[in-house]
């Protein structure tokens, strides 16, 4: 499915006040000049999902590791073409979740499911993508040998996998180092080919687990590029992130702490509903003044 | 359980050895060097041990009996029929300073052979009276007794083959030869050497070597980089995982065991009397069996060092236990059970009875049942850990 209508929006002018009515593509930002100050800002238009088809459904999902409750039952539904950013400080539970979801670990207590079937399901694998907190490709492998095994577990054909894998190099720009050994690939590399690896099958679901600790911030700008064209055709992408400031990318964002759930929306219904200028601070807001 | 998913963890895990060069290299030089090494330093019977032989027998001098027209010469004949490329002989005339010699270590052994050596021989000969049959004195240093055996060995032979021309000048087969062993070889032929016996072992060890540590390493890498969690959120099944590395393996252990046996015939003129296809089927269910014993040892490291700790858990028990280079006879009696355990007894065993007693299935099944179900317990333990999940 693309999303190829256009938005409006109305923003005012921080210096004048003057209302202003934007047009800009769902998960587009555009350069806004004020007419009467001449001050010029941006202005984002987030991204559309189709929220009649309900891709992950979480009812009361908890996960304790002895005494240490991690996740502590969780409730939610993502929905398809969504970014759904799980957001909190290291150890509220992020990856745990995305554990669980993918069937890596087994839930203390509820349940989870994907398109409808209840987990663990193994048929449902094939359309799911994962991009663990490690690099986690054979670095004693050529790119193109990694892209190959990765394909060719999820049961992909040559043909298939010649014409994707030519797409997936494109994707991440690295075209000019498909027969290079990974360990001789820079850091930023290496993470770029593991998400080709979590994307060549075409999955309808991803998950990505912090993809963008440690990548400069060229970089993330890039890997939000590519997560927002995914989400686009329709992709489900559920990222974990405690950059903030990315978080203004995702449709919509789950505030973790603690294994709770503390707030769910739109980045800027968050905004809006703690009356703070940026995630951070509504965050904080949240938390009592805790810092994440 | 699909082929082509599985195939595709062997031909990456086979590229990886191509691109690791050194790995490759470890893969097939070690047995290589072990076979080289322990063939050249083990493989040689001992040779050129100095022995002073004293002979005081002054023989039956020619005319003194129609029997022996030219005269004859007991232990001159002995002495003779002494194998000279094994034994290096001084004959010196004093038994004293023979013993001295031995003494001092100049010699390995006096070999003294006494006054009317050869008439006490024909006498008790004639007589049957086994009261006055010589006796040959062999003054022994006994520090080594590798060269006590050869010595021994060489004497009995030689007075066995002294014997047998005895009787066969004189044209008597119904007199009772004082001594008469005849020896015949069900396998082997008498020639066998010591490597003809190490090859088949140094086959059977190196696939377990190599197999058990690379697995371990493998799999501590596939958790620590987080690959093996990729793979178990893909449609993969844990079964598929495994499969699909034991293929590679056997792959592997193939191109290694044609290594050592090519390296054992070129240098070492080995020869192989059995079916040499039953003896890959069997490396193959060494490399399964130890597979599965990696995988299930590499979930108790964390990283390669803890994984390298490993090495002398299986190494000593393998090298002592399983019969490598001595026969589990040799073993303390109340040890032995142990080598029961150990799945590399079977495997050498099984290669063995193949290469030099050139059995069948017929004969080895049992060894063969033993690596099946070695195999089978240890995969499917490694598929069941491989899903176990917290």
């Amino acid at each position: 499915m693309k999303v190829s209508c256009f938005l409006q929006k109305q923003v005012s002018c921080p210096s004048c006040k003057i209302i202003l009515l934007c047009t800009g593509a769902a998960g587009e930002t555009v350069k806004v000049t004020c007419p009467s100050c001449g001050l010029i800002g941006m202005v984002r238009f987030e991204q559309l999902f189709d929220a009649s088809t309900k891709v992950v459904e979480i009812r009361n999902l908890t996960k304790t590791f002895g005494k240490f409750t991690a996740v502590d039952a969780l409730n939610l539904t993502i929905f398809k073409g969504e970014i759904y950013g799980l957001l909190g400080p290291n150890g509220s539970g992020k990856t745990t979740i995305i554990k669980m979801l993918c069937g890596l670990l087994r839930p203390t207590a509820g349940s989870a499911k994907i398109s409808g079937h209840p987990l663990p399901c193994k048929a449902i694998m094939n359309q799911v993508g994962y991009m663990p907190q490690d690099t986690a490709i054979y670095l004693d492998n050529t790119v193109h040998e990694n892209l190959l095994f990765f394909g060719g577990i999820y049961g992909m054909t040559k043909e298939q996998l010649k014409k994707k894998e030519q797409e997936m190099l494109a994707f991440v720009n690295l075209q000019d180092w498909r027969d290079s050994l990974v360990s001789t690939l820079s850091g930023g590399m290496k993470h770029r080919l593991s998400l080709a690896c979590a994307l060549i099958h075409e999955p309808s679901l991803v998950f990505l687990d912090e993809p963008t600790v440690g990548v400069d911030p060229e970089l993330r700008a890039t890997f939000w590029g590519f997560f927002e064209s995914l989400a686009q055709k329709g992709v489900t992408v559920i990222i974990t992130t405690h950059y903030m400031d990315e978080a203004d990318h995702c449709s919509r964002v789950g505030l973790l702490r603690q294994g709770h759930l503390i707030a769910d929306g739109r980045p800027s219904e968050l905004k809006d509903k703690t009356g703070t200028r940026s995630l951070e601070e509504a965050f904080l807001s949240l938390t009592g003044g805790k810092s994440p | 359980m699909r082929l082509g998913r599985t195939l595709a963890f062997s031909r990456r895990a086979l590229l990886q050895f191509r691109h690791d060069r050194r790995t490759f290299a470890f893969v097939l030089l070690m047995p290589l060097l072990m076979i080289l090494i322990f063939g050249y330093t083990f493989g040689g019977d001992v040779k050129g041990i100095t022995i002073e032989v004293v002979n005081y027998d002054t023989g039956l001098l020619s005319d003194s009996s129609h029997l022996f027209p030219d005269g004859f010469f007991l232990a001159r004949n002995i002495t003779q029929n002494l194998d000279q490329d094994v034994l290096f002989l001084h004959t010196n005339t004093d038994g004293e300073n023979a013993q001295q010699l031995v003494r001092e270590g100049k010699a390995w052994a006096a070999i003294i052979f006494p006054l009317n050596f050869t008439q006490n021989f024909l006498s008790s000969l004639l007589t049957s009276d086994v009261t006055s049959s010589p006796k040959i004195e062999i003054y022994v240093d006994g520090s080594n007794p590798t060269i006590v055996a050869a010595i021994v060995k060489e004497v009995t032979q030689s007075i066995q083959t002294t014997l047998k021309e005895l009787s066969a000048s004189l044209n008597i087969t119904d007199v009772d030869m004082p001594i008469a062993i005849d020896q015949t070889y069900a396998y082997g032929g008498g020639d066998t050497r010591f490597i003809d016996y190490f090859a088949p072992g140094v086959v059977s060890f190196a696939i377990m070597m190599v197999t058990t540590m690379i697995t371990i390493i493998l799999f501590v890498n596939e958790r620590r980089n987080g690959t093996l969690q990729r793979l178990l959120v893909s449609p993969a099944s844990e079964s598929e995982i495994v499969v699909g590395y034991a293929l590679a393996f056997a792959v592997i252990g193939i191109i290694q065991s044609i290594v050592v046996l090519v390296a054992a015939i070129l240098f070492f003129d080995i020869t192989i009397v059995g079916n040499i296809f039953l003896a890959l089927l069997v490396i193959l269910l060494l490399a399964f069996g130890h597979q599965g014993l990696g995988i299930l040892l590499s979930a108790g490291a964390k990283n390669e060092l803890q994984a390298i700790q490993f090495i002398p858990l299986i190494l000593f028990p393998s090298i002592l236990l399983a019969g490598l280079f001595w026969p589990i006879e040799s073993i303390p009696s109340y040890l032995q059970p142990l080598s029961y355990v150990i799945p590399l007894r079977y495997g050498i065993d099984a290669e063995r009875s193949i290469m030099l007693r050139g059995w069948g299935v017929g004969e080895i099944w049992f060894d063969i049942v033993i690596l099946v179900l070695f195999a089978v317990l240890t995969l499917s333990a490694s598929v069941l850990l491989l899903k176990r999940k917290n």
